[in-house]
């Protein structure tokens, strides 16, 4: 075993691919044992490779801060995170699961509003919510599905039992990045595939295109699909290009759509307006249409919830779709998926009180130094406390927040986070991380093999955002045996 | 396969920033080799090729004199002043930037290199000692670009575009180059018979054409034969009459072109009408502003066609 390795202690979190024992775990033995033997210097040397493949490849993110916008080399951490099959499937089972009971929620709340009217969810909650939009009221659109591409975040609590800890229905992002940290590490790491069945990632673009494909309203052998980015400003403008690229289709701004008479949206193109049959949107609703939301936005089209209502075009997600991506509708999850699916929740989620209900805002208050305190509708971990990282004067700032706008704040325990063997300096050290798989819903559904492993590169940190200092790991579904 | 028109835009414009690089580096040089070549050179001015790129506004804004130095830092060094060569390179640059995708994959290196060579290599080379080496590499690297591009970009829209954007920003800095021979040069104090030649000669270097004039007109440089072969002589890439004909054939394929291939055909009647030995030097130069407005009608007609096709 070479030096870095040594000290490797995950202490009393889970550890993914190291046993409390020091032993590697089965589906992971093959990766360590490979990685264990390479002298140091090496790990170093393909550290530096794989950096440069970065470089060369162009993968940056964008960081705000005062002195303006600045182009950030994506961080990666070239040691895999290995889940085997027969786990993962369990996982993929759970999240195609909620991905149709969430969309039934938003079609419902859009509709009938019967699971309002049954009592199973509050009607207040939900109609009050700014993620309402009441301008999608009476929509239907294809297959009764809103939110056609989900980014799901799970953790892996103390006994490495994967938990929902959010859905993302708006704009979720890191999909590129999914697909590039797996083509760094066949570049700098290519004896680990010898051994393993590992399973394929760079499958999305193609699923994706089917996907929004599936939505066209016209039929068609080859519809017409844009991306529609607020521009090349945006911290995630080079996955918009990347998934432009990989599915052939037009990466669009504002003002290159147009809504005519006829209520169909057409790209100016040099031979004309030629008309469009889905936008893959990576703006946010309330910039999408000054028409329909705010009418000082310069991002959107005007008149794109007019083609949208009169099915002229699909859009994906749909507007409206945020209305289940809000941190107290997530608590009611469980309740819909026995609601809609009659079924009982194949993923655990994690236990959340509701700082609107007063019993659950008394606990809240008199444990704030050990709970997680969210706002219900931020995200990129913004507006987050840790309580047992917080220092009291924060957590009195918590408590008027929720004083003064409970419906605005949930609570969750702090979970035992699981780590994983990550390359810091020269050694290899445990740290926390996160998995945001994403799941595609059109006529069909389909989950990505692994997802987006973020992990925070701070010792003992929970953080794993990428504006925050998190990093990125390949995350590999591995079959059999290794 | 069609294409957004904002792409079309972008590449049009990556074309006119390319060109105009370049030929603003061919001018400077070419001016600096005659500058020395002339005897009495310091009563013509530097300030001459301010007024061949419309700058004087701008400038006079900057400078109080139009000297050497001061000229020469406007049109070499200063990424902020339109008419500098550090800012055609970057806008050049960022209009490839985001058209990336529809270009070959070494485009977005290649402008990279060139923009940060000349951000770097700029400033120190105002002075006399390294500007002669630091403009014929802004030039050998831009031929690079425009080499690469075509030997391998596909010939369809985003050619077109790009070569369209070439051709016009070509023709139009060629009228201006020719202007200085007639109206700015020429007329002045300080020049005579004996340094008309040297100054036609350093134009034609300055549109890479001299030895081409040898070889298809003749060892002996003069005034008419060279305003003659340079806006009309068919055969030479950078003559007008070239580049129109060029823009004709990329005209001719695209939908809607019937407003810019009306303006380009006066163009064409225009040249055959142009007859310099009948000419004063006054009626030339204002043939020639006529041809430069001409040619940015032709620019407004693309503009209005391809580009804002429903902006009244």
């Amino acid at each position: 075993m070479n030096e870095s390795w040594k000290s490797y202690a995950s202490g009393s979190f889970f550890d993914e691919l190291i046993t409390p024992q020091g032993q590697p775990r089965a589906a992971a033995r093959g990766v360590v044992r490979l990685l264990q033997k390479l002298p140091g210097q090496e790990m170093a040397e393909r550290r530096a490779a794989a950096e440069l493949a970065i470089r060369e490849m162009g993968i940056s993110f964008t960081v705000y801060n005062e002195a303006g916008n600045i182009d950030r080399a994506w961080p990666f951490d070239i040691i895999p995170r290995v889940i085997s099959a027969r786990q993962w499937q369990a996982v993929s089972d759970g999240l195609r699961q909620r991905s149709l009971a969430l969309n039934h929620f938003i079609q419902d709340i859009y509709n009938q509003q019967k699971i309002l009217a049954d009592g199973v969810v509050p009607a207040d909650i939900v109609l009050e919510s700014t993620n309402f939009k009441p301008q999608c009221m009476g929509m239907s659109p294809r297959f009764g599905v809103w939110a056609h591409i989900c980014g799901s975040d799970l953790v892996r609590d103390g006994d490495g039992r994967f938990r929902v800890l959010e859905d993302n229905l708006r704009v979720p992002s890191g999909v590129s990045y999914m697909l590039e940290n797996r083509e760094i590490t066949k570049r700098v790491l290519p004896e680990l595939f010898e051994n393993y069945s590992i399973l394929p990632v760079d499958d999305y673009p193609s699923q994706l295109y089917q996907t929004l494909a599936s939505l066209s309203p016209r039929e068609r052998r080859r519809p017409c699909i844009v991306v529609l980015t607020p521009g090349i400003f945006n911290s995630a403008y080079f996955e918009h290009a990347y998934l432009a690229q990989g599915m052939g289709a037009e990466l669009v701004e504002g003002r290159d759509l147009m809504v005519a008479d006829d209520n169909c949206v057409y790209m100016r193109t040099v031979d004309g307006p030629v008309r469009v049959d889905v936008i893959y949107r990576r703006i946010d609703e309330d910039f999408m249409d000054p028409e329909a939301f705010r009418p000082e936005s310069l991002l959107g089209v005007a008149g794109l919830m007019r083609a949208w209502k009169a099915g002229n075009v699909a859009i994906a997600n749909a507007p409206g779709s945020g209305v289940a991506d809000d941190k107290v509708i997530y608590a009611f999850v469980p309740e819909m998926i026995r609601y809609y699916l009659k079924q009982k929740p194949l993923l655990a989620s994690v236990p959340t009180w509701l700082c609107m209900r007063e019993k659950d805002r008394e606990h809240v208050l008199k444990n704030l130094d050990q709970l997680v305190v969210k706002p219900a509708n931020e995200s990129g971990g913004y507006g987050i406390m840790v309580g047992p990282h917080s220092t009291a004067a924060v957590r009195r700032k918590f408590a008027r927040l929720i004083e003064e706008n409970p419906r605005n704040y949930v609570a969750q325990p702090t979970l035992a986070l699981s780590t994983a063997p990550t390359y810091i300096d020269d050694t290899v050290e445990p740290r926390h991380l996160d998995l945001r798989p994403f799941i595609l819903q059109g006529r069909d559904t389909w989950v990505t093999p692994g997802g987006l492993t973020r992990v925070a590169l701070t010792k003992g940190s929970l953080v794993v955002n990428s504006s925050q200092g998190g990093g990125s790991k390949d995350t590999w579904i591995v079959e059999g045996k290794a | 396969m069609t294409m957004l028109s904002s792409v079309a835009e972008r590449l049009y414009w990556m074309g006119r920033y390319l060109e105009r690089a370049e030929d603003s580096a061919r001018l400077v040089a070419a001016y600096n080799h005659l500058i020395m070549d002339i005897p009495r050179a310091a009563e013509l001015g530097w300030d001459v090729l301010v007024r061949i790129l419309d700058a004087e506004p701008v400038f006079y804004q900057q400078y109080r004199v139009g000297n050497e130095q001061n000229v020469l830092r406007f049109l070499m060094a200063e990424e902020d002043s339109c008419a500098s060569i550090p800012f055609a390179v970057r806008w050049a640059r960022e209009n490839v930037r985001t058209t990336r995708d529809v270009l070959p994959e070494e485009t977005w290196e290649q402008i990279n290199e060139l923009h940060l060579y000349v951000s770097d290599a700029a400033e120190k080379s105002v002075g006399r000692r390294n500007r002669q080496a630091f403009l014929e590499e802004v030039i050998s690297r831009c031929q690079r670009v425009n080499g690469m591009l075509s030997s391998s970009l596909p010939r369809d829209h985003a050619h077109r575009f790009l070569r369209l954007g070439h051709l016009l920003e070509r023709s139009d800095m060629t009228t201006r180059l020719m202007d200085v021979g007639t109206g700015e040069i020429l007329g002045r104090a300080g020049t005579h018979e004996a340094t008309d030649p040297l100054i036609w000669t350093s134009l034609l270097q300055a549109l890479s054409s001299f030895g081409a004039y040898r070889r298809m007109i003749g060892p002996l440089v003069e005034a008419q034969e060279v305003v003659e072969f340079v806006f009309q002589e068919p055969l030479l890439p950078r003559s007008v009459a070239f580049c129109l004909a060029e823009i004709r054939l990329e005209l001719k394929p695209l939908k809607n072109h019937e407003s810019a291939m009306r303006i380009l055909n006066r163009g064409r009647r225009k040249l055959g009408k142009l007859q310099p030995e009948q000419m004063s030097r006054e009626a030339l130069h204002a043939y020639i502003d006529e041809f430069q407005a001409l040619l940015a009608d032709l620019h407004d007609a693309i503009t209005a066609s391809w580009f804002h096709p429903d902006t009244p």
